[in-house]
């Protein structure tokens, strides 16, 4: 198995108040690695570390090194800019910008500086089929995305992480605002989307990891108390607070 | 007291408080529509304020063949020509041409004055008649002056059946028109907006976007916030002082419009800054997050995604800015000066509508009827302005849901 993250030691801040401890994690390419835990814990500013994302918020310290292909994406031989490519990421609500489908797709590759219309057209069409969402909204491509369903904005934003054809798709709580229907669409895309990318999903709801991930992390006051395969996790789990999590007896 | 009496005293005074407030503004209102809403018209708009004055002589003494005549004023038949007593914009008594036939004699004459001799002019509705001098029946020069024709009547008397023909004319332009005001109203609002819109969305950009929380960043925010309340007699000052060098750099001899527009500008950068940060916050920080992700650059993330987003806010920065320059006075008298000019220019002097009506009020005469007129003008303009903030701020929210 290759490694797609090493990190190393990870500590991070907020101002004064430490949120992440010591973290050390192996995550592997082409598999889907589940973060569980409970509110507050640090899984979501862990995740958003790994595109480098808390650099937006004012008073973030980091030390410690996450490994992606060679080199430590805190250095400075790291451009934030082509890490983002490369890494993409869906949020908890979905947040599609006030344009229409299509630009809304085709938005990360204009960035990059595509202009060829036959090739944008290919992207946005791929994309979209990608996501299952092409059937749906193929007459409407130049309507505003706003029009949509929830369920349908959150594909789209997916779709949109796609077009940029990344490596990585880190997923924050993606279905947590939406209708289990919605959730199950996007649950059966997970699935599919595993065989191109490592997909890494924050989730509150324990059944999801348990159905869609390979590998499980339990964190826990901003540290991952285990982390193994899933069903190593949810069945045999080592240490005693995972038990206690996954049985509900806190969380 | 009970508390039911209590309440009815405290409902009292607030409908007295509102019906005071809503009453006095009605008034002020009405007596702007009684005062000047007669006042306002096509030549009012159109025309020039200041008056010209033609000497001419008749060229073709034969009277023509003229239409018949059946309207407003007193009908010379001899001339073909109508009169009205009328008191100007300037508070004179005067006697204005109401019609005239094209083939009239007095509708095409040689001018007198010097340097344009032979120069065809003539009477047109815009003509009021200074003096004149006629042939008598038996053949003799006679000057009648504006004492003498006292009004129409008396001169339409003398011209059908005292006279013989007419020699010359002495008349000029009816004035009193706004068009070289609303025209350096509109050059003051281009200048300014060209200048404070880029200069004042790139300064929201960054202090919302790009600046941390550093002391010296709050002392920028709160630095704008008191430029707000300066008074704008204040920045006409600082205008006049501080910016005339640099209009003198651009041609400029004295104060000029271009020197007004400058200095509104910087009133109007608060406004600005103010308006386009507001809309900025507005716009999700999701938004902004799910561009980043994508790679997109920061400038990108901006440019692409959280500017369109507050376009809306940014044009009702613009429309507010729009009204403030149109109801600026005070910072205009030192920078653009308060002479009434009919035809403006860059580097020129001249009045805006809100300064025209200080300079006719300032007068010896002031002319309630035309400050009145030019008042209900702006009235209606930033009513116009308001209206459009509502109906862009509606888009606005209806668009980020």
């Amino acid at each position: 198995m290759e490694l797609c993250f090493d990190v190393k030691n990870l500590n991070l801040w907020y101002g004064e108040k430490q949120a992440l401890t010591n973290i050390n994690m192996a995550i592997e390419s082409n598999a889907v690695t589940a973060f569980i835990g409970p509110s507050g814990c640090g899984k979501s500013t862990f995740l958003r570390c790994l595109d480098r994302m808390n650099d937006l918020i004012e008073g973030c310290r980091i030390s410690g090194a996450i490994i992606h292909q060679g080199i430590d994406i805190f250095s400075k031989a790291q451009d934030i800019v082509d890490l983002r490519t490369k890494v993409g990421m869906v949020f908890q609500k979905p947040n599609p910008f006030p344009m229409s489908v299509y630009d809304n797709i085709a938005y990360g590759p204009r960035c990059q500086g595509l202009k060829d219309r036959k090739k944008l057209d290919e992207i946005v069409i791929n994309s979209l089929k990608g996501v299952a969402l092409y059937d749906e909204v193929k007459d409407r491509l130049h309507d505003s995305a706003l029009g949509l369903s929830g369920g349908q904005q959150q594909r789209l934003c997916i779709a949109r992480a796609i077009a940029m054809s990344p490596e990585v798709i880190l997923m924050d709580e993606p279905t947590s605002a939406l209708d289990p229907i919605s959730t199950n669409k996007i649950e059966d895309l997970i699935l599919e989307l595993k065989k191109d990318y490592t997909i890494v999903i924050v989730t509150h709801n324990m059944q999801q990891a348990a159905r869609i991930s390979d590998y499980t992390a339990f964190f826990l006051l901003g540290e991952v108390v285990e982390m193994d395969k899933t069903d190593v996790i949810f069945n045999t789990p080592h240490d005693k607070r995972t038990e206690n999590y996954i049985t509900g007896r806190f969380g | 007291m009970n508390r039911k009496t209590k309440d009815m005293i405290l409902d009292g005074l607030t409908y007295i408080s509102s019906g005071i407030s809503v009453f006095v503004l009605i008034a002020i209102v009405l007596y702007l529509i009684i005062q000047g809403a007669s006042s306002i018209n096509w030549h009012l708009l159109s025309s020039n304020y200041n008056v010209t004055a033609y000497n001419a002589a008749v060229v073709e003494t034969n009277p023509g063949n003229y239409a018949p005549y059946n309207g407003e004023g007193v009908y010379s038949e001899q001339y073909g020509v109508a009169f009205k007593d009328i008191t100007t914009a300037h508070n004179d008594d005067e006697i204005q041409v109401v019609y005239i036939d094209s083939s009239s004699p007095l509708a095409n004459m040689e001018s007198l004055i010097a340097g344009e001799e032979g120069k065809m002019v003539g009477l047109n509705e815009d003509s009021v008649v200074q003096s004149l001098y006629y042939f008598d029946q038996s053949g003799e020069r006679v000057f009648l002056s504006r004492t003498q024709m006292s009004d129409a009547a008396t001169l339409v008397d003398i011209l059908d059946n005292q006279s013989s023909g007419v020699y010359s004319i002495n008349y000029q332009t009816l004035g009193g028109g706004i068009r070289g005001s609303i025209i350096v109203t509109l050059y003051l609002i281009v200048i300014s907006l060209l200048i404070s819109l880029p200069i004042g969305i790139a300064s929201a950009i960054y202090l919302h976007e790009y600046a941390t929380k550093s002391k010296i960043n709050s002392l920028i925010r709160s630095g704008i916030d008191t430029l707000t309340g300066v008074p704008s007699i204040v920045y006409g000052l600082m205008g006049v002082t501080v910016l005339f060098p640099v209009t003198q750099l651009m041609g400029a001899t004295s104060t000029s419009i271009l020197l007004g527009g400058l200095t509104l500008a910087i009133i109007l950068l608060p406004t600005i800054i103010r308006s386009t940060e507001e809309a900025l916050m507005v716009v999700p920080q999701s938004l902004r997050d799910g561009s980043l992700s994508l790679g997109a650059t920061k400038s990108q993330t901006i440019f692409k995604v959280v500017l369109p987003c507050a376009v809306n806010g940014i044009l009702t920065g613009i429309l507010l800015g729009i009204g403030r320059v149109i109801g600026e006075s005070a910072a205009l008298v030192y920078t653009t000066s308060t002479v009434i000019n009919d035809y403006p220019t860059l580097l020129g002097q001249g009045t805006s509508l809100s300064l025209m009506i200080w300079s006719i009020m300032s007068g010896e005469q002031p002319n309630y009827e035309l400050a009145s007129a030019i008042s209900l003008i702006i009235l209606i303009l930033v009513f116009i302005i308001n209206i459009l903030v509502k109906v862009v701020a509606k888009r606005f929210s209806r668009r980020l849901v």
